[in-house]
């Protein structure tokens, strides 16, 4: 009996938060598809409306909203791929290699800290080396910034990954007569595949979100990135409440398939591979 | 995993075969009914003379540091850009503006159309009034006072003509209209009072009608004058018969009670007045009446906030960019850009049959344009009307005193002011 | 062994060349990235701009002291980290502590769960404003109905309300990121510890106390020093949300270093502060990866 009870307290609480997480985003995809009249509407109108499509043909066809979701997707697409051609190269040679002077922990942590900075503290000095390179307002600036942005996190999870292989399979390809390199991409890589995509899916969800940078290196709608464009419809006068929810849930569209699609390597990917869920 | 990369893979490609075509100039505009007529203007622009201008626009709180860190940077990114006359001063000061003069001349004109109101055309001369040009107004924006005439003529008020008049007035709608029965409460008044901008821009006007000044004449700030506690006790007073969080409310909050007839009186921009006759959003049409600003131990006077369009130093296309300007800047052009809702910066505009019968505003504009007064010209004004409008904001959201919080502001100002010498 | 040992150990020049190269792209990327623009800030902060003149010294840095803005953003930090962080923590084991259960439906709790923390900060930001707008909002519109006065209820504009509703905000983002990777850890936990324990005729409590925290330590640790790194930064939400006030009632140092950079052009200033920033999550981290260190996680 207690048990039971136990139970249904537990299914409760449990979908109280669940509503909790859930009804705020449930509401703004509301407001993405109500009129003025209703979005001002009191009471509010939950689930009892009239959707019409026009917020999203105002931010899509008439703003540029369709630009800045060109820019994120390019910008997001590029840097995840830098960063983990990069990284895992580092992250192999990190987990393989016996480095002189302890320098496989010493150079890891480094490269921990580097991620550890808070973002507006490189804003500036970043701003301004754009600045004087001539970069600010271009994508590359964007791709330049968010790969190095994501590479400590590729290193760390990819440096995880590699670890958990067991070493005698490279050896084998070794003997068989493959290069080291070849090996690597031949023995190592296929394995660590399913790591690499999930480590893939979240830079790419990073650079997606990532607000600051953005709102400091870009001018135009040349390189404006979907956050920024969404903070961008707050006007003078009126706050453009559908266009903003019509953008900001078109936004969160790819992330969710994305993030649903993670779920196995979820917990390890947040915890920068600290925790093995 | 491989459909959704797969997915986002499609949705680039199909994204990317929209491309743009060239541009020749890049205008910077503010998102917002006063950027949305300059746009349009530059579409007709584009169709008459094949110049392609291209538009980057930013909320009002961005604009600025976008323009200004472009034109320090020299990244080039904007041909022409669109300013509030309050930061004027400050790109001024960085010379990063063309003089526009030369350029005009070679237009052949010699200088700015003297048809211009001269408070705005004197905004875009460094120093103030008596320098050179560089920039020309736009949108001839400056404070009304917007009121129920039919609640007035109701409970038998005299139109505001002072600032206690207003008070009165306020008290009289707030108590007679809520009496408790149903409906929607009534605030007598709204302001907003959200830190910075918004805050400043609501207390000037009574500020300056109570006898306060932002600097003595040898440049000392004096904000925490007698008259300026006076003036800011007033507005706690007032703000007391206002919609409650007004403390955060910028003009967007104003707007909204105002359209939705839950507020009488308000300090406002004329690029609001067309809302008030629009069905889909105004519950109070045929009931607002605009005037010129109250007094007090002044006369009112309303503070002028135009739109102002200059080009940057480093600009590669200065000439192109000034055709364009003078073009947009034109009697025909700017008649235009009032039918779409901008009050002009031409007196012969304002005076112009067609449009006033659209807009019985305009003569009250007019004279509330041509005895308005600018914010203090000062390069470091952005600085100073944060802290200032910090202070205004706790001091209306009940954090401070009056007296404390003009004592605090004039401290901020003043350590503001040291650190510029 | 042997083999492996002669395979993966660079001892010799030659053999290190392989390494070397691999590394060597993230090395330079990471220098130019954020080596590089460290020094470049402290070269800046040192820089002050008086006048048309520049001059050196630290002067940005004594005026931080005396700079009452800087200060009160501190502290708001402060709170702000302290306060999101309890909540985050307590209410993310609470919840994983109810779903270390073989229930119904773990699936589909966990992937609702993990919606608000993948969201662009910013569409959180929005999300929020549209949910705590005073006048037409869906949670005073809501309380509405069910007949409360909600007149004095306007969140982010009053300011005794403003700073509990960004920490509420940050909390509803947060508490599944602490809630899943606990979960882990719970999970990760072997069922010897508890039937020992039950022998010893322990209590629930008693359980938990010194069976269940100790082994869980270390993905404690981990959750609470991502968060506070993430907590001492905070910036695009309160951006969105308030953009630091009413007043000054919400702004943090991140808010505040950005508006003296970007609004009032004050670089040198700006990277000042960072620099305490810096500190600040530095010394935070390295007191937790000591922590963790003594515990071998990483």
């Amino acid at each position: 009996m207690g048990h039971k009870l136990a139970q249904t307290a537990r299914y409760i609480l449990l979908t109280a938060a669940l509503l909790f997480a859930l009804a705020p985003v449930y509401w703004m995809l509301t407001i993405s598809f109500k009129t003025e009249v209703e979005q001002f509407a009191v009471p509010p109108p939950w689930f009892v409306f009239t959707p019409t499509p026009n917020h999203y043909h105002d931010a899509f066809v008439t703003r540029g909203f369709g630009n800045y979701l060109l820019n994120s997707a390019i910008v997001a697409v590029t840097s995840t791929a830098c960063a983990l051609v990069i990284g895992t190269l580092a992250a192999y040679a990190l987990a393989r290699f016996q480095l002189p002077w302890r320098l496989n922990r010493r150079l890891s942590l480094w490269i921990l800290s580097t991620r550890m900075f808070p973002a507006i503290v490189t804003a500036v000095p970043l701003f301004l080396m754009m600045r004087d390179v001539q970069l600010l307002n271009t994508r590359l600036s964007l791709i330049i910034v968010y790969t190095g942005f994501n590479l400590p996190f590729v290193v760390w999870m990819m440096r995880g990954f590699f670890a958990d292989l067991p070493r005698d399979l490279e050896e084998a390809a070794l003997v068989d007569g493959d290069s080291r390199m070849g090996a690597l991409v031949r023995v190592v890589l296929p394995l660590v595949a399913p790591g690499l995509a999930a480590t893939a899916v979240f830079c790419l969800i990073v650079s997606w979100n990532e607000f600051l940078f953005a709102l400091v290196l870009t001018q135009t709608d040349a390189s404006t990135t979907l956050p920024v464009g969404i903070a961008g419809s707050v006007t003078q006068f009126e706050i453009k409440w559908g266009v903003m929810s019509a953008a900001a849930t078109v936004a969160i569209v790819p992330i969710l398939v994305f993030a649903l699609s993670l779920q196995k390597y979820l917990v390890r990917g947040l915890s920068m591979g600290a925790v093995k869920g | 995993m491989r459909p959704a990369l797969s997915l986002f893979l499609i949705f680039l490609v199909l994204l990317a075969s929209c491309t743009k075509p060239r541009k020749q100039l890049t205008l910077a505009v503010v998102a917002g009914v006063e950027g949305e007529a300059l746009k349009q203007a530059a579409v007709d622009y584009e169709a008459q003379t094949g110049v392609h201008i291209e538009i980057a626009q930013f909320p009002y709180s961005n604009l600025f540091e976008k323009e200004l860190i472009d034109l320090k940077a020299r990244s080039r990114a904007y041909d022409l850009i669109m300013m509030d006359d309050p930061w004027f001063q400050r790109f001024a000061h960085e010379k990063v503006l063309t003089d526009l003069t030369p350029l005009l001349q070679r237009l052949g004109q010699s200088g700015p159309d003297p048809d211009f109101v001269d408070t705005s055309i004197a905004l875009c001369r460094d120093p103030y009034k008596t320098g050179s040009l560089y920039a020309l107004p736009y949108v001839g924006n400056s404070q009304l006072f917007f009121y129920r005439k039919d609640l007035f003529e109701k409970y038998e008020l005299k139109p505001p003509a002072t600032w206690d008049d207003v008070l009165t007035a306020a008290k009289t709608i707030h108590e007679k209209e809520n009496t408790g029965a149903d409906g929607e409460k009534m605030y007598g008044y709204v302001m907003r009072a959200a830190q910075g901008n918004a805050a400043v821009a609501d207390f000037m006007p009574i500020f300056w009608a109570f006898g306060g000044e932002m600097f003595d004449a040898s440049g000392k700030p004096t904000v925490n004058s007698p008259q300026g506690i006076a003036a800011l006790q007033f507005m706690i007073d007032l703000g007391k018969l206002s919609p409650p969080g007004y403390a955060s409310f910028n003009a967007d909050d104003v707007g909204a009670h105002l359209l939705q007839g839950t507020a009488a009186m308000s300090i406002n921009w004329p690029a609001w007045i067309s809302a008030f006759s629009d069905q889909s959003k105004s519950k109070v049409i045929g009931k607002m009446e605009f005037t010129t600003l109250p007094g007090a131990e002044k006369s009112g006077q309303a503070e002028i906030g135009n739109w102002l369009i200059a080009i940057p130093r480093d600009s590669t296309n200065a000439q192109a960019a000034a055709e364009f300007l003078v073009w947009a800047t034109s009697a025909a052009q700017m008649k235009r850009s009032a039918q779409r809702g901008n009050p002009p910066t031409r007196k012969s505009l304002f005076q112009d049959a067609e449009l006033v019968a659209k807009n019985p505003a305009y003569p009250a504009q007019l004279r509330s344009l041509e005895s308005s007064r600018p914010r203090p010209r000062t390069p470091y004004w952005n600085e100073i009307e944060n802290a200032f409008g910090i202070f205004l904001s706790k001091a209306n959201s009940g954090e401070l005193t009056a007296a404390d919080a003009m004592n605090e502001a004039n401290a901020e100002i003043e350590k503001i002011l040291q650190r510029a010498q | 062994m042997q083999k492996s040992r002669r395979f993966f150990n660079a001892r010799n020049k030659r053999e290190l060349l392989l390494p070397a190269l691999f590394l060597a792209p993230a090395m330079a990327v990471l220098l130019a990235l954020s080596i590089y623009p460290l020094i470049y800030s402290i070269t800046i902060s040192l820089q002050q701009q008086t006048g048309p003149d520049v001059s050196w010294g630290l002067g940005n840095f004594t005026r931080l002291l005396s700079d009452n803005f800087f200060l009160t953003a501190l502290a708001h930090t402060f709170v702000y980290a302290v306060a999101a962080l309890t909540c985050e923590f307590l209410l993310g084991l609470g919840l994983a502590l109810l779903l270390n259960k073989q229930i119904r439906g773990r699936g589909i709790f966990r992937a609702s769960l993990l919606i608000p923390m993948m969201l662009p900060t910013v569409v959180v930001g929005v999300v929020w404003r549209l949910m705590l707008n005073s006048n037409f909002g869906a949670i005073n519109g809501t309380l509405k109905e069910f007949g409360l006065n909600t007149e004095s209820l306007t969140w982010t504009a009053s300011p005794k309300l403003a700073m509990l509703s960004v920490i509420a905000v940050d909390v509803w983002q947060w508490t599944p990121f602490v809630f899943l990777v606990l979960l882990a850890g719970l999970q990760a936990i072997p069922q010897e510890p508890y039937e020992a324990a039950l022998i010893d005729g322990s209590s629930r409590w008693q359980t938990f106390r010194h069976v269940t925290l100790p082994l869980l330590k270390p993905s404690i640790l981990i959750v609470l020093l991502l968060r506070t790194m993430d907590l001492l930064r905070v910036f695009d939400q309160i951006f969105i949300l308030t953009e630091g006030g009413p007043g000054f009632a919400t702004e943090t140092i991140s808010l505040y270093i950005y508006r003296t950079a970007f609004r009032f052009f004050d670089f040198g200033y700006a990277a000042a502060m960072s620099f305490v920033l810096l500190a600040l999550t530095n010394v935070i981290s390295a007191l937790y990866i000591k922590f963790l260190q003594a515990k071998e996680t990483i």
